[in-house]
């Protein structure tokens, strides 16, 4: 089962909270959520939107055709009317306006209820949860316990008057319209889940990895990780700092991760091109520094509140010169976690930037994750800090060339030495120097690291679904796993076996193993991404020498849908 | 107890007359006085003469990038705020590429050491004007004269929230050597702007032009009062130059109000456990 509701209104009336506060009721009452999150880059006027696919088996998706929509204006019913499934139930102000066409009205005296109870305009969002959650068979249990704890500090009188609305809305279902209530929210036996976005996952992976220093610029859509950790703070002790401009954020994280701080930064494609000079001293340097990079279309300002994988070939190219960096791309909101523990390992192991991508729908997205699960896995984590040292003697040599790339790398402050880490090309002790043969000496050793890390830490893609049996096979990274996967299912579901195979780890890349992952030239490899120019395609022709014939592009702003990907069968 | 030996790096390779030998000797001088060594203290250079002074100068030490030597010595200090952070820049470092950095660590009051080395020119890259350079000079990029008139390190440095702001000379060991120690026990931001002629690019603002321009302030100047300190700042229009601790007032350092535990460095915290509650969040 997997049913859509969708709330819509004037931008900057609580939309968002309204869809969140759905998709965790719907959870806690033991279904699995995917939501996604529609407004332009404006803070007041326009529209925005909201909607919730809700399902009996873990989602990662949104699905074609709307169930439920609640109208909070009549442009809702306009803008989104061409999705509606035959028979979807409106929720709308009958005072405002009257949907027409193939659906079933629901009209809720949202007007009418403002004005008996005294209500603001922002209201309505509660009177029309409380109609939703009648309408898919809910009760209001959940929400009530939610208004109990978010106004807590406010008081009785705050808690129950949020009650009040809830009921007004749910009533004018239950009393008026009970014949289309349908059970698709009723509870059922679960197991506990988290409700997450993108975002949040980088930032509690960031926790859990023991980041110690966060510096960013606000960006959309990666400024909620530096809010988020932010709001954290008290908590983790974690210095966050919003720094003048993406220069300062990366060079204030090196100076930071120079002092022995594990650090990390965070912006999207503009912002990540202002930090790309510290990247590159980064590289010579040999300072870790885990970077997000969550994208949005551009070039330049582009459609800051829309969606793209427009910057995987910047990432790997990212910094002038040559030098060692490791580029990790999570599909989902687990993988985000695990790569993000992941890529703060990597960074103090092989003392390189790494680079963790993400995109707005993967930055947004809500998805319901286990909790049992996800809680064994952090718990199970231990930072790795690979040859760190807090101590050394006057002996001791920052850049001793070594045979795995990798050099002890000192806490600054042991007494009996001291040392330079130089963005000049520099001797083994730090030193500046034009030789020829320490610049080679030092050129191969931080190339090294490829081959240790290809051979200790690289993981090939990951396949989705029945790859000896499927013809055909797409192939991506990133956000795309969610429609892929989902496609994968609808395939089997109407016979048809498909596979993915999913690119985490993507730069650098282990030739061999990737040529073996492409061996059977009897399959039809698709590959699909949310780009124009076929990103994924370019860098593995570019690394392995594989090459596409066919190829399923988006790149309009919007996400692919599972519909584009059956296309191709 | 260290000495200036022990503070000694490798040979310069600055020209010789440059201003910079007087204040590497100053800088080393202050350390040894205050009881550092280089294993006590981070350093941060920019890019630039100045900047070649990592090689020079012991410590633990970063030789960054052009423009960003404060943005990574704000770095250091939060991470480590145990450590006095020096950075060690240029007027085109400090006023120029990363003149940004500096308007905003003025205003966040980071308890970083600024020694500017103010020579109006850029001597690494053989002579283009500075952002200090008076309006007209001439310059390799500026062949009928710059356009722009001169930034006032000063008056920006008090302008923008610094709670230090000194001016030293070049050619005046003891008062670079008293001043850096007065910026040192200051805790805070703290500007110190150092008069330096460039013997090589720079043929106005001599060690001669500067012993006719420069006086020292007064025992009784009052480096509390801000307007005061503004008005020193601008006779620099007059080609007038105070030398001292033109400024100073107290304001909480910035992480004296960003890391959690005043009494321990954030690298020595320990790791976050309580993973439950954070995922309380997402119920």
């Amino acid at each position: 089962m997997q049913y859509t509701w969708k709330i819509g209104g004037e931008a900057g009336f609580g939309i968002m909270t309204t869809g969140l506060l759905f998709s965790k009721i719907a959870v806690r009452r033991g279904y699995d959520i995917f939501d996604f999150v529609e407004y332009p880059s404006l803070i007041r006027g326009g529209h925005n939107a909201y909607e919730v696919v809700v399902s009996d088996e873990p989602v990662t998706a949104l699905k074609k055709e709307i169930d439920v929509l609640v109208c909070l204006n009549k442009e809702t019913f306009d803008l989104h009317k061409h999705r509606l499934a035959p028979q979807a139930k409106i929720i709308f102000d009958p005072e405002v306006f009257t949907p027409e066409g193939d659906i079933i009205p629901i009209p809720v005296p949202f007007t009418a209820i403002l004005q008996e109870l005294a209500g603001q305009v922002i209201m309505k969002n509660t009177i029309a949860l409380g109609a939703s959650l009648a309408v898919m068979g809910a009760d209001l249990t959940e929400l009530n316990s939610i208004f109990a704890k978010q106004f807590a500090k406010k008081g009785e009188a705050v808690i129950s008057l949020n009650q009040q609305f809830a009921q007004k809305g749910f009533d004018a279902v239950v009393q008026e319209n009970k014949t289309h209530i349908v059970s698709i929210v009723g509870e059922k036996e679960h197991e506990k889940k988290l409700v997450l976005n993108g975002n949040e996952a980088f930032s509690y992976g960031a926790v859990v990895a023991d980041c110690k220093f966060y510096c960013a610029y606000p960006m959309t859509p990666a400024s909620s990780v530096l809010t988020t950790l932010a709001a954290w703070g008290k908590k983790t002790s974690m210095v966050v700092r919003h720094a003048e401009d993406e220069i300062a954020v990366i060079n204030s994280a090196l100076g930071a991760s120079f002092a022995g701080a594990r650090s990390a930064v965070g912006s999207s494609g503009g912002g990540f091109a202002l930090m790309v000079e510290a990247i590159s001293m980064s590289g010579i340097t040999e300072l870790p520094i885990v970077i997000f990079l969550s994208q949005r279309p551009g070039p330049a300002t582009g459609m800051p509140t829309w969606t793209e994988q427009g910057d995987l070939m910047f990432a790997v190219h990212a910094g002038h010169g040559e030098f060692p960096k490791i580029v990790l791309a999570p599909g989902d909101h687990s993988e985000m976690i695990e790569l993000t523990m992941k890529a703060f390992d990597l960074a103090d192991i092989y003392q390189v930037p790494v680079i963790v991508m993400s995109d707005m729908l993967l930055s947004e997205v809500h998805m319901s994750i286990s909790y049992d699960k996800t809680q064994t896995l952090i718990k199970k984590h231990t930072p790795n800090r690979g040859k760190l040292i807090t101590s050394a003697d006057e002996t001791y040599l920052r850049y001793a060339v070594t045979e795995d790339g990798v050099s002890p790398r000192l806490v600054p402050g042991e007494s009996r030495t001291f040392y330079q880490t130089n963005s000049y090309e520099h001797l083994e002790n730090g030193h500046t120097t034009e030789s020829d043969v320490e610049r080679i000496k030092q050129v191969d050793k931080r190339a090294r690291k490829v081959k240790t890390y290809l051979a200790n830490h690289f993981l090939p893609p990951i396949v989705v679904g029945d790859i000896e049996k499927a013809i055909t096979v797409f192939v991506g990274w990133g956000s795309t796993k969610g429609v892929a996967s989902e496609a994968v299912k609808k395939a089997k579901g109407m016979g048809k076996e498909i596979a993915y195979i999913h690119f985490t780890h993507l730069f650098p890349l282990d030739k061999t193993a990737i040529q073996k992952v492409f061996s059977d030239a009897t399959k039809k490899y698709i590959l699909v991404e949310n780009n124009s120019e076929g990103q994924l395609g370019k860098l593995l022709q570019m690394e392995t020498g594989i090459a596409f014939e066919h190829t399923l592009l988006r790149y309009d702003g919007r996400a692919l849908v599972v519909e584009q990907l059956l296309e191709k069968i | 107890m260290s000495t200036v030996q022990d503070f000694t790096g490798y040979k310069p390779t600055w020209c010789p007359g440059c201003g910079n030998w007087g204040i590497g000797m100053a800088l080393k001088t202050a350390f040894v006085e205050m009881g550092l060594n280089p294993s006590s203290v981070l350093l941060s250079f920019g890019i630039g003469c100045s900047g070649n002074m990592n090689d020079f100068v012991n410590g633990y030490a970063m030789h960054g990038l052009h423009g960003r030597a404060i943005a990574t010595a704000i770095g250091m200090k939060l991470a480590n705020h145990k450590l006095p952070v020096c950075a060690i820049v240029g007027d085109g470092d400090c006023y120029g590429e990363g003149g940004n950095h500096f308007l905003h660590a003025c205003r966040g009051n980071h308890d970083i050491k600024v020694i500017i080395h103010d020579n109006r020119v850029y001597g690494l890259t053989t002579g283009q004007v500075a952002p200090t350079a008076e309006k007209g000079q001439v310059s390799k990029s500026t062949p009928s004269g710059i356009i722009e008139v001169p930034v006032d390190p000063i008056a920006l440095a008090i302008t923008q929230g610094a709670t230090f702001v000194a001016q030293t000379f070049a050619g005046d060991i003891k008062h670079m050597t008293e001043t850096i120690q007065k910026a040192f026990k200051h805790t805070g931001f703290a500007v110190v702007n150092v008069l330096q002629p460039c013997v090589t690019f720079e043929k106005k603002s001599t060690y001669q032009y500067y012993m006719k321009h420069i006086y020292k302030l007064d025992t009784n100047y009052d480096a509390a009062n801000k307007i005061a300190a503004l008005e020193k700042a601008f006779e620099i229009g007059e080609e007038k130059f105070p030398l001292g601790v033109i400024y100073e007032s107290n304001r909480k350092a910035y992480h004296q109000e960003a890391v959690a535990d005043d009494a321990i460095s954030l690298i020595n915290q320990p790791p976050f456990q309580d993973f439950d509650a954070l995922a309380e969040e997402f119920l």
